[in-house]
């Protein structure tokens, strides 16, 4: 059974290395975003799924990456997939200046202030402008590598949901649930939870800041509102939400499913793309918390390690 | 060890605002005994636990575990030192399974965990549930569940919060006898308790808590007689 | 920066800053409600705010109506709306972990602005009323600002007594408390949250209407003032109403106060950074709201 979706997997991945070959640029600027959302939903998966810590701000990481990125290629002349790689880095520095205090808030306390630290990042960006471009955003280099890129955001993706499996398979992950089932009694059994959930936290800001470095090489233009959007962090959580937060496949079941479901009703009725995207948010709150692993999973009795 | 004392407590105290819920408190524990912590609601026994396992701070007053100051340490930190609880309202992980419960709270090797969950498992003849979510689990499972989890990490004290409270006579004989057991193998428990039946019958030496205040300490025939606990209990 | 700064340009801030504060306090009571009675956090509060400037606008545009006046219309359709709106969403989020709240007070949120973006299009519009200002001793006072001040005062004065005064007030103070306790002592909390988030809708729709005359109405308008709600209430103390009094004027203060000293763009800021640094150095707010 298990060699089945060991080969299914592999095949699976094959595919997907060898469709740049035979896809259109449609097609691979398609699955490029894909493999972004992708990246992004498993990303909040790692902080909020497991540890229960409802990150509502979690698109500033991306944001940093994205301008860290985008200054390292423009000012700096560094090669895009470095200057990805230490948008990552910017991410987690930022995760860990603001992740030790701010883990310390109960619930609401810390969605609001990961709100509120989002707007500090997009405001921040905007004023220093001499680094910035401020409001009038950061124009790259042109450069036409969507193929690379592609491969890029697939090795994001792949990382984060290897780093899920890796964790939600382990005792290590196992404390992070602790934290999400009930903090104190973890406390009480030896669990330092402040530090698992500042490493939880860490890990969980490194792929959206790489993907963030990513997105702006692919678009060649970045501005403050485009990557620092609340949009953005509620989609990674419906889709995280939709395919089963704590999961591993979850967060890919729900950003494909998502994706694919956004990308039409954008390409037919662009005009009420939110109000669709609203419905769905208030249908996937009210009718399916649990995602749809999470309902597989009480109804048919699979392991939580899906 | 500090003149032989496995727990000292002196004039502790907390108060949540203006109420005082525990007040200048002091006991002392030596090892293997298993000890009583009883008083009428509200007498501040959680409490006590709770500045003891660093759940909360306490405003005045030490802790001593082996001779080293705990007050004011991290909860974790405290268990790590070998001081286990379990809580008045069972707090199991819900969404783990009963065998994760138990292998979260033990950094040993896995298969060396793997073996002694399963045999705590058994020992509470719940080794068949050992996969079910500890959250399906019955009452009665989930407690017994609570109280081998705190044996994972092999305490020297163990503080029981409620050990008899909703629990049916049977699984009631089972914990008391593993308690017993517990204290035969050289651990220290001490156990809030209302079921006074339990209490007389187990423990060695009782503390009674009202307002507080300790008011009273002994063996349960002496505590029995004390007209302080009775009044405490049944008002003047 | 080469302006001196004078104690008449101080002066004049700090006016400006508690007129604005007012109208801060008041929209902030109205998340402060449902917040405190419901657990819910509404982040389509702005959005509200926005159909409130939309309906003076076209009361404005279409019939003439003083704005001022419009919301003898304006506060109770507003009300309805808010009670409808809770009677079939809120309600299934009451008292829910905050992540269900967020999410559903969003989707409501960008599908009512994406509706507002298809009836009223995306234009930016603005209500001509009350322009120009009263000059009293050094002070330019907006008389629009005025206006403003006074009706939020107003506004705020009713909310407050009907609060502390009337039964169904003391009934919504009791559900704030504890909503298992007021359910025992005969109070029907599910009325209860209906009635909460329409007089916070209603609260925040006054704000609307009001700032329809000083600012440009557009469907995203909503946004900033959600947040600036969230400082508010985050300064006063979650749960605690005068504390949100408290709150916003120290928000209006603040905002104004910092926009003399720093640029345009960094006031902005100063909100923001407000917000982030009072949750992590006195999550319970500066009066001391609950902890939960």
């Amino acid at each position: 059974m298990r060699w089945a979706v060991l080969a299914a997997l592999a095949i699976g991945l094959l595919l997907l290395a060898l469709y740049p070959l035979v896809a259109t640029g449609y097609g691979i600027r398609f699955m490029l975003q894909l493999f972004m959302w992708v990246a992004l939903a498993q990303s909040w998966n790692l902080i909020s799924g497991l540890t229960g810590y409802v990150s509502f701000g979690h698109v500033a990481f991306f944001g940093t990456g994205a301008y860290a990125g985008a200054i390292l290629v423009t000012t700096h002349g560094w090669h895009w997939g470095p200057a990805s790689l230490a948008g990552g880095v910017a991410a987690v520095i930022l995760a860990l200046i603001i992740g030790y205090p701010c883990l310390r808030l109960k619930g609401p306390y810390f969605a609001i202030a990961m709100l509120g630290l989002n707007e500090v990042m997009r405001v921040l960006v905007s004023y220093f402008e001499g680094l910035t471009g401020g409001g009038s955003g950061l124009s790259l280099p042109t450069l036409h590598a969507s193929g690379q890129i592609y491969y890029a955001m697939g090795a994001a993706a792949l990382a984060v949901t290897g780093a899920a499996h890796l964790l939600i398979t382990s005792r290590v992950g196992l404390r992070f649930m602790t934290i999400r089932e009930d903090e104190i009694a973890a406390e009480a059994m030896g669990i330092n939870t402040a530090r698992y959930k500042l490493y939880a936290f860490l890990l969980s800001a490194f792929v959206p800041g790489v993907v963030g470095g990513l997105f702006a090489r692919d678009q060649g233009y970045i501005e403050p509102i485009s990557v620092f959007p609340l949009l953005t962090t509620i989609t990674m959580i419906v889709m995280a939400l939709f395919g089963g937060k704590g999961t591993i496949w979850g967060p890919v079941l729900g950003a494909v499913t998502l994706f694919v479901f956004q990308e039409l009703v954008w390409a037919r009725f662009l005009y009420l793309h939110q109000i669709f995207f609203g419905a769905i948010i208030v249908f996937v709150v009210l009718l399916m918390p649990r995602g749809i692993l999470g309902v597989l999973q009480e109804r048919y009795r699979l392991p939580r390690t899906i | 060890m500090h003149d032989g004392h496995l727990l000292e407590i002196r004039d502790l105290s907390k108060r949540f605002g203006g109420v005082v819920a525990v007040n200048r408190c002091s006991l002392v524990l030596t090892p293997g005994k298993i000890y009583g912590l009883i008083g009428p609601n509200g007498s501040g026994k959680t409490t006590l636990f709770n500045c003891i396992t660093g759940l909360e701070r306490r405003d005045a007053g030490e802790v001593f575990f082996r001779g080293e100051r705990i007050d004011g340490l991290k909860p974790h930190q405290v268990a790590r030192r070998g001081i286990g609880r379990t809580f008045q309202i069972i707090r199991v992980f819900p969404e783990l399974t009963a065998l994760e419960n138990l292998l979260v709270v033990t950094r040993e090797p896995f298969k060396v965990a793997h073996r002694r969950a399963q045999e705590l498992l058994r020992f509470v003849t719940l080794d068949r549930l050992e996969n079910e979510y500890a959250g399906n689990l019955s009452y009665g499972q989930q407690k017994l569940l609570e109280f081998i989890r705190v044996l994972m990490r092999d305490p020297e004290l163990i503080l029981l919060d409620e050990p008899a409270a909703g629990v049916n006579r049977t699984l009631l004989n089972e914990l008391l006898a593993a308690i017993t057991r517990l204290r035969d193998q050289g651990k220290t428990i001490l156990i809030v308790e209302h079921d006074m039946k339990v209490v007389m019958g187990l423990c060695e030496k009782i503390f009674v808590l009202d307002y507080g205040e300790k008011i009273a300490e002994g063996p349960p025939g002496v505590i029995q007689t004390d007209t302080r606990v009775v009044e405490a209990y049944f008002g003047r | 920066m080469g302006v001196t700064i004078t104690p008449t340009m101080v002066g004049q801030v700090v006016i400006s800053g508690l007129l604005a504060g007012a109208l801060y306090s008041m929209v902030a009571l109205g998340l402060a409600l449902i917040y405190g009675v419901m657990r819910v956090i509404n982040i389509a509060h702005g959005t509200l705010l926005m159909l409130g400037a939309y309906t003076t606008f076209w009361w404005f545009r279409l019939l003439g109506i003083n704005p001022y006046v419009s919301l003898l219309v304006s506060l109770p359709l507003m009300f309805f709306v808010g009670m409808l709106l809770q009677r079939t969403l809120v309600a299934r989020v009451v008292e829910a972990p905050e992540l269900s709240s967020l999410l559903l007070t969003f989707g409501i949120s960008i599908a009512l602005v994406n509706v507002a973006q298809l009836t009223f299009t995306s234009d930016v519009r603005s209500v001509e009323f009350l322009t120009g200002a009263f000059l009293v001793g050094p002070f330019a006072l907006s008389k629009s600002r005025l206006v403003a001040f006074a009706v939020a005062v107003a506004i705020t004065a009713i909310a407050f007594w009907f609060l502390q005064k009337t039964k169904l007030g003391k009934a919504i103070r009791a559900t704030s408390q504890s909503s298992e306790v007021a359910m025992v002592c005969g109070i029907n909390v599910h009325r209860i949250h209906l009635y909460a988030f329409g007089i916070a809708s209603a609260l925040a729709s006054a704000g609307g209407s009001l700032v329809a005359v000083m600012v440009a109405i557009q469907p995203e308008m909503g946004q900033v003032y959600t947040f600036k709600s969230f400082l508010v209430i985050v300064l006063g103390g979650a749960g605690n109403y005068p504390g949100a009094l408290l709150g916003g004027m120290l928000l209006g203060l603040v905002e104004q106060l910092s926009s003399l000293f720093l640029t345009t763009q960094l006031s902005e800021a100063v909100a923001y950074v407000l917000l982030v640094l009072v949750l992590l150095l006195r999550p319970t707010g500066l009066l001391g709201g609950r902890a939960t």
